[in-house]
């Protein structure tokens, strides 16, 4: 992913590394697009998004000293997003428990009938399984990774995943008639 | 053995070997509902990493610079701050008691110190007011940022001063450090007009 966000990351890294403003500026205008995607699904609003994109590269920007270069630059920047977007759930005290998002959102009667499409299924989900969904179905994190980001235990991030699928194919219409 | 529940088709998603992974496997080869469910699961997950990307709406990348610029503001005032205060202060001390004496460190330093001095305290009156966390108009910004670019290229160019040979370096550092007081000024004066106006 690197080399088609960044055709020359190496050269631009070492650059910004001596904190010239036009290499910092070039990741920045590589990588903005998947970070906001990423912290947008994570977040309840397009203005923590935004927030979170900022805090982002404000600590890539300071931090790409220490970049090492072991994995790859995306694998990198994705990581300090995760971590400031789930920052940002846990600051604005997310809905943890499925109770509470019931009461938030409302139960409705017709669930069962509900077409929604995939995008508005997501955005109803509750704001931890949705990041769960979004890190481990999309990013490809494991759910030990999950747990270590979020500082639950792995069967955390298991369950919030399998109860996530659960609404999303029900939300979905996708249910098998048996 | 009834179906699986999507707790054990998620699972089986993922390599390893979970207790009772083996009968659920043999379960879901031979049952059409489960196989169904599980396929459903794999075309979920793949239009999850097919949805379209979402766009920021606003520019983000002058607020990133602004607070990676304040940084650098704030380290190099770290920096030189306490060497250069610990070293101003001896030069005021050495002026007053060495006024009569020469001075080995000429006219040149003093002045430098002194710069240094003052922009030091103007750092310290642009951390309190501490615009990055502030809401600022587009042609605050705008000003703003011109004088932040100026004082990132004086600070480039008192770091290539700082190497100079001797010779000239004094009076180089000199314009320079009295450029940066120049523009600090300018700046907290912006951020401070800003605020008034803004009843901040």
């Amino acid at each position: 992913m690197d080399s088609y966000l960044l055709a020359d990351a190496e050269s631009v890294v070492a650059r910004a590394r001596q904190g010239d403003e036009t290499a910092l500026e070039a990741l920045y205008r590589a990588f903005e697009v998947p970070v906001y995607n990423l912290a947008r699904r994570i977040c309840r609003t397009t203005e923590d998004a935004e927030d979170v994109l900022q805090e982002t590269f404000f600590e890539v920007c300071r931090s790409i000293r220490s970049y090492r270069e072991e994995g790859s630059l995306w694998g990198w920047i994705r990581t300090i997003a995760a971590s400031k977007a789930l920052m940002r759930l846990r600051r604005n005290k997310y809905r943890e428990t499925d109770e509470l998002h019931e009461e938030v959102v409302g139960r409705r009667k017709d669930d069962t009938h509900l077409r929604m499409d995939l995008e508005a299924a997501l955005e109803r989900l509750p704001e931890v399984s949705r990041a769960v969904v979004w890190l481990h179905d999309v990013e490809g994190y494991t759910h030990d990774e999950i747990a270590g980001m979020m500082g639950k235990t792995p069967s955390f991030s298991k369950s919030q995943l399998a109860r996530a699928h659960a609404r999303l194919r029900r939300w979905l219409g996708e249910e098998v008639i048996a | 053995m009834s179906h699986l529940s999507m707790e054990t088709l998620v699972a089986l998603r993922e390599p390893g070997t979970e207790p009772g992974e083996a009968t659920a496997r043999e379960h879901l080869e031979g049952c059409p509902l489960c196989r169904a469910e599980f396929d459903r699961l794999h075309q979920r997950v793949a239009r999850l990493k097919a949805l379209p990307a979402l766009r920021p709406s606003r520019e983000r990348w002058p607020a990133v610079l602004g607070q990676v610029r304040a940084e650098r503001r704030r380290r190099r005032f770290r920096a030189g701050g306490l060497a250069g205060l610990a070293a101003a202060a001896s030069v005021a001390l050495a002026l007053g008691v060495t006024s009569l004496q020469p001075k080995e460190s000429g006219p040149d330093r003093a002045r430098i110190q002194q710069a240094m001095v003052r922009s030091q305290v103007l750092e310290s009156a642009l951390d309190r007011i501490d615009p990055e966390s502030r809401v600022t108009d587009g042609q605050t910004l705008g000003i703003a940022q011109e004088l932040e670019d100026r004082i990132a290229r004086v600070d480039r160019e008192l770091e290539m001063a700082e190497l100079m040979e001797q010779q000239g370096r004094d009076a180089a550092l000199l314009r320079l450090w009295r450029e940066r007081v120049g523009l600090l000024d300018a700046l907290v004066d912006v951020h401070v007009t800003r605020a008034s106006n803004a009843g901040l």
